[in-house]
């Protein structure tokens, strides 16, 4: 009996955490959402509203009036290409690290970490001078690199993990039955491994998809992704928080939309090792 | 023509030999075990084959070609691994066929080729299976099935009945030699287990630490151990060796002495199997007395570990239900023809 009512007791303290949490997170999201529907005077308004009558307007002012559509476009661009392009580089190195032993093998692997361990702005600079001298600055290209490059280590580390959990004998096996080493890859280990392959591709695109600071200082007017696109409504003449909370928005979509979809194998992904088998 | 094992060695990375100069030749339709405890390197020398693995020195022949440096794909080898290793993302019918979708066979012909050894192998009824959906029997004729359907000439297995219960081994075992037998390829059979040499193969190769030791039939490896160390690994239970010595024509040892003649006095190592070994009456003159230890009942036939000061030995014989009390005097005759001696040292064989 005192068993049963401690539990309780704990669930329901549980509970409270939870919704404590719960709403910590997810009030300045709901507020965004209130206010792309708001009007200037009810955003400005020095009293919360919660209730009040909500407008579209802001929507077509900056998507169409202001042109931001393109956008949009600028985002999913960058975001797809910089994630095809980490795993194609990133998977294939991620099994060498899986299978095969060298000298310094470990060292190199750590490198490949340290990379993501500085701050980004301290490449920021170096990375824009290396895009003026290229031509690229400017362009989605550079930004799309850009991503790629720091991305890249976070592939090459997740999808370590995946493939060491398949068994080196699937790859045997596939050459015993006529692979080449490349063909066992490609037609046997990397199906297998798709579940991974997924996660790690819908982690490389959101971080692509929120990425801000290599945006904003590589590209200024055509290549812009969203993100970048917010600043732009910080006028001389205020803030435009109607349209600035519409393109927030529209940019948090795909990425409500992708956690809800492959939450499971994200966990895993970021877990694995943690729990085996 | 054969395939030749021609001075290979295998050094890994880490410095461990795992074979020393191997030289083994064996012909098409055997069905070779090669046999060792663990780290004896008989995996390697099945891998090294297979060419999942690359000699640091020596050459591996096939038919007289050298296919040291050819990749697994081009030598021709279908092989069963010890996990099975099946396609977990594929179904059953999907993994027997995956080497001749390799290979371009026309649908057809596929389709046939599959259901045939589907039929011999018993798992028709599984084909609509996944991999996680089967036991481990049937998962492992599924393996067998898929390294053979595409016809090799040769098929590797690395210790396919090891992950098997009791039961199921022994039928799998009965199962590849009927195969071994149906299908006339060349078998080489990788194992820990003595029992499964002996049954299986018509030629057992005894590895131990990287070498050769032993390489013959399997009843001239029971009835002429190249050395101690093979007598003491085969046979159910092995063979009893004694340390002792050879005076005037007879051994001694501690806690009794037999007769030993034609052999030059020192120090020597008489083996004899347990199921050799005759219980005598007590009335026997030149009998050799061991007192009871501990009796296991084996039907039809009993077990019974006896010692004598330091020695200690099994007897195996018919389980005649007599009593054998711990402590009791066992009244032994050592037949002459039975016994086996090695060199002291060496533990080589002595003719």
């Amino acid at each position: 009996m005192i068993d049963q009512s401690t539990s309780r007791a704990w669930k329901s303290f549980a509970w409270a955490v939870l919704l404590v949490a719960v709403v910590v997170a997810l009030t300045p999201y709901v507020w965004m959402v209130l206010a792309s529907f708001k009007n200037r005077v009810d955003l400005l308004s020095s009293v919360p509203k919660w209730v009040f009558t909500p407008t579209l307007s802001n929507y077509p002012a900056v998507f169409i009036d202001k042109e931001y559509w393109p956008l949009a476009i600028n985002s999913v661009l960058i975001s797809v290409s910089s994630t095809v392009l980490c795993i194609v580089i990133g998977a294939p190195a991620a099994y060498g690290f899986a299978r095969s032993d060298f000298p310094g093998k470990e060292d190199l692997f750590f490198f490949f970490l340290t990379t993501r361990m500085a701050p980004p702005i301290s490449i920021a600079v170096p990375l824009f001078l290396f895009f003026t001298s290229l031509g690229l600055i400017d362009t989605i290209y550079a930004v799309v690199i850009a991503h790629t490059s720091f991305n890249l280590s976070l592939v090459v580390w997740m999808m370590r993990g995946f493939f060491a959990e398949i068994p080196r004998e699937i790859d045997e096996a596939a050459m015993m039955d006529g692979r080449s080493r490349l063909g066992a890859f490609f037609f046997v280990v990397a199906p297998l491994a798709a579940p991974g392959i997924g996660a790690t591709a819908v982690l490389c695109f959101i971080l692509s998809w929120n990425e801000f600071l290599y945006a904003f200082i590589l590209v200024a007017f055509d290549g812009r992704p969203l993100t970048v696109g917010i600043p732009g409504l910080v006028t001389p003449h205020g803030t435009l928080w109607g349209q600035v909370a519409a393109v927030a928005i529209v940019a948090t979509l795909p990425i409500v939309l992708f956690t809800f979809l492959v939450q499971k194998q994200l966990v895993r992904g970021l877990t694995f090792g943690a729990v085996k088998g | 023509m054969a395939i030749v094992f021609d001075g290979v060695t295998k050094a890994f990375p880490d410095g461990t030999v795992a074979l020393q100069a191997l030289d083994l030749a064996f012909e098409p339709g055997e069905f070779l075990v090669l046999l060792g405890p663990s780290g004896s390197g008989k995996t390697t020398a099945c891998r090294l084959l297979a060419g999942l693995e690359r000699p640091t020195a020596g050459r591996i022949l096939v038919e007289g070609r050298d296919v040291t440096d050819l990749p697994p794909r081009l030598r021709g080898m279908g092989m069963v691994f010890q996990n099975y290793a099946l396609y977990s993302h594929k179904s059953v019918y999907e993994n027997i066929a995956y080497p001749l979708r390799i290979r371009k066979m026309p649908a057809a012909e596929l389709d046939r080729c599959v259901r045939a050894m589907a039929e011999l192998l018993e798992i028709t009824r599984y084909l609509d299976r996944r991999p996680s959906q089967l036991s481990g029997g049937q998962a492992q004729r599924v393996a067998v099935a898929r390294a053979l359907v595409w016809q090799p000439s040769l098929c590797l297995m690395d210790e396919p009945l090891s992950n098997l219960d009791a039961l199921l081994r022994l039928h799998m075992r009965t199962e590849l030699k009927r195969l071994h037998r149906e299908l006339k390829k060349t078998f080489v059979f990788v194992t820990h287990d003595q029992e499964e040499a002996m049954t299986l193969a018509t030629r057992v190769a005894v590895l131990r630490e990287g070498a050769l030791i032993q390489y013959d039939d399997p009843r001239e490896i029971y009835r002429r151990p190249a050395n101690r160390f093979i007598a003491e690994f085969i046979g159910r239970p092995a063979m009893n060796t004694f340390d002792g010595d050879v005076r005037g024509g007879v051994f001694h040892a501690s806690g009794f002495s037999c007769p030993l003649p034609g052999k030059p006095d020192g120090p020597i190592v008489l083996g004899i199997r347990p199921e050799q070994i005759q219980l005598v009456d007590a009335s026997a003159g030149d009998a050799i007395q061991f007192a009871v230890d501990v009796v296991e009942p084996v039907e039809p036939d009993v077990l019974i570990f006896a010692k004598s000061e330091a020695n200690a030995l099994i007897v195996r014989t018919v389980n005649d239900d007599r009593a054998y009390d711990p402590g009791q005097k066992l009244h032994l005759r050592f037949p002459p023809a039975a016994l086996h001696t090695f060199d002291a040292v060496s533990g080589a064989r002595l003719p």
